[in-house]
């Protein structure tokens, strides 16, 4: 029987919210494509919504949108909305899709990061930010969108790794949880 | 325990429920701060949190600086390396013209720098002015600015403009304690007023998101050509007359229209952003003039006449094609 460490939880969680805080504000500035660039709060929400899930994982990600938005010029809360609602999208499951789904995991993280960075970049227009629908699809949804999966890959990998005890790959309670209608590993 | 899939990270599955309760109180939360912070002006309780939020983030800015510095230049470097036979020569040429028009100007400053002493009449700028280092570009891929490592507590505050060696480059939007973001001239959101050098004719100069800036507001009557260099008017009272912004890069006339659709480059990139000066305040001198606003009034007046005529040229045609 596998005995919730909700302590290591808590730590991991915390190391990983500090590595993508810091790269959100000193390596995202400096890395741009045209005029997208990574968003490590979208990655983070991410992996802790695809691993942990839940509560935790709808936490994680309001919180990781709320900082984003304090370190942008945009109006807050609009980050931290799409990242709430994605994360509990993501987090529906309950097991650890990272840990041998990595694939559909990469698919279901995709879309989100394309549909999170489209609808924040159409809110922008809708506030009056923006006068081009072609401004914020071209030249803003779609590298923010690119970067931000690529940038994902590495911490995919990392989060998918199995602990050496031949646990690694399967899925324990695999079954979805009753409620959950979305199940990307089916498609 | 079911479900909880336990990694090398650590992390294990949440099984508490799906957390949608949480989920509806945080996207109402998330909606109330939206919609608070998008009707809050400046000076606000979410310009408070930002401020601070900045000034304790401004040492991991720093980090991300100098981890990133020397990759900065390899822009640069790719297209110096793709650089044709023709854009060299062309540049040896330019290089040749520049380096005698050098001499003339060291000459002509020198000129100017005695005559000045004679006369005591005061230099071109007097900026009042705080040296500050950009430590960082934008977050979002929305904003097109740049936050630099002086705020409130060197005296810096909102609005105040901003310039590099090349010109001015944009204004202060937020200040923390000690650090601010400064909004390029090239961010969709900037609006600064401003002249043709030449023929003094005034507009107001708006950012774009392809990096380049447009002019408008100039009146077809005026006479534009690509290369005119293109300063601040001073109108507005925000940025000092005469800072130099950029060069027209094309100039287009639409049938009827009233004014010029003038592109204009400017003179700096973010890329070459590292120290800048931050205005503080100006003197009477740099601010426009009573004649400087008569003149854009009365260009506005000779525009709308103009137009009045027009509306009245194509009434009356209108009214002899009925």
């Amino acid at each position: 029987m596998q005995v919730k460490d909700t302590n290591k939880n808590k730590r991991s969680i915390g190391w990983l919210a500090l590595a993508c805080l810091v790269l959100q504000l000193a390596v995202a500035p400096n890395l741009a494509l045209g005029n997208g660039r990574i968003n490590f709060a979208l990655i983070f929400s991410a992996v802790v919504a695809l691993t942990i899930g839940g509560r935790t994982g709808v936490f994680c990600g309001f919180l990781a949108g709320l900082v984003f938005d304090l370190s942008t010029t945009g109006p807050i809360g609009l980050m931290a909305l799409l990242l709430t609602i994605s994360s509990f999208q993501m987090g529906m499951e309950c097991r650890n899709r990272l840990a041998g789904e990595i694939g559909p995991s990469m698919i279901l993280y995709a879309i989100h990061a394309l549909l999170v960075s489209l609808f924040y970049h159409l809110a922008m227009l809708i506030v009056g930010q923006a006068s081009s629908i072609f401004d914020v699809i071209v030249q803003r949804t779609l590298p923010t969108f690119l970067l931000s999966v690529i940038a994902f890959i590495p911490f995919a990998i990392f989060y998918s790794r199995g602990d050496g005890t031949g646990l690694s790959g399967r899925q324990r309670g695999g079954r979805p949880k009753k409620g959950s209608r979305y199940n990307i590993g089916n498609i | 325990m079911n479900g909880g899939g336990l990694s090398s990270s650590g992390l294990h599955k949440d099984t508490q429920g799906n957390g949608s309760r949480l989920a509806v109180v945080l996207v109402v939360l998330s909606l109330v701060m939206f919609t608070m912070s998008a009707r809050e002006s400046n000076g606000g309780f979410f310009t408070g949190v930002r401020s601070v939020y900045s000034t304790i983030t401004t040492p991991v800015r720093y980090v991300g600086v100098v981890v990133t510095a020397p990759f900065q230049g390899l822009g640069n470097i790719f297209s110096n390396l793709t650089a044709n036979q023709k854009s060299l020569s062309e540049l040896k040429s330019e290089n040749a013209k520049l380096k005698a028009s050098n001499v003339k100007l060291k000459e002509a400053e020198k000129t100017s720098e005695r005559l000045e002493k004679l006369l005591a009449l005061q230099s071109t700028y007097k900026l009042k002015s705080t040296a500050a280092r950009v430590i960082s570009g934008a977050t979002s891929s929305w904003s097109d600015d740049v936050t630099i490592d002086k705020g409130s507590t060197s005296g810096l505050a909102v609005g105040m403009p901003v310039t590099d060696s090349n010109g001015a480059i944009g204004q202060i939007i937020s200040c923390g304690g000690t650090s601010a973001t400064v909004r390029l001239l090239t961010d969709e959101n900037s609006r600064v007023s401003a002249m043709i050098q030449s023929s003094r004719a005034q507009g107001i100069l708006e950012g774009s998101s392809d990096g380049t800036l447009k002019l408008t507001l100039i009146s077809t009557d005026t006479s534009v050509k690509v290369g005119d260099n293109v300063v601040t008017s001073g109108l507005g009272g925000v940025f000092p007359k005469g800072l130099p912004i950029g060069t027209v890069m094309s100039v287009n006339k639409s049938a009827g229209a009233l004014y010029y659709d003038i592109d204009v480059k400017p003179l700096s990139t973010t890329e070459n952003f590292e120290e800048v000066l931050v205005i503080t305040s100006l003197t009477e001198d740099q601010q426009a003039t009573s004649e400087d606003i008569t003149s854009a009034d009365s260009q506005d007046s000779s525009s709308s006449s103009k137009s009045s005529s027009k509306s009245s040229d194509s009434s009356d045609s209108s009214s002899s094609s009925s």
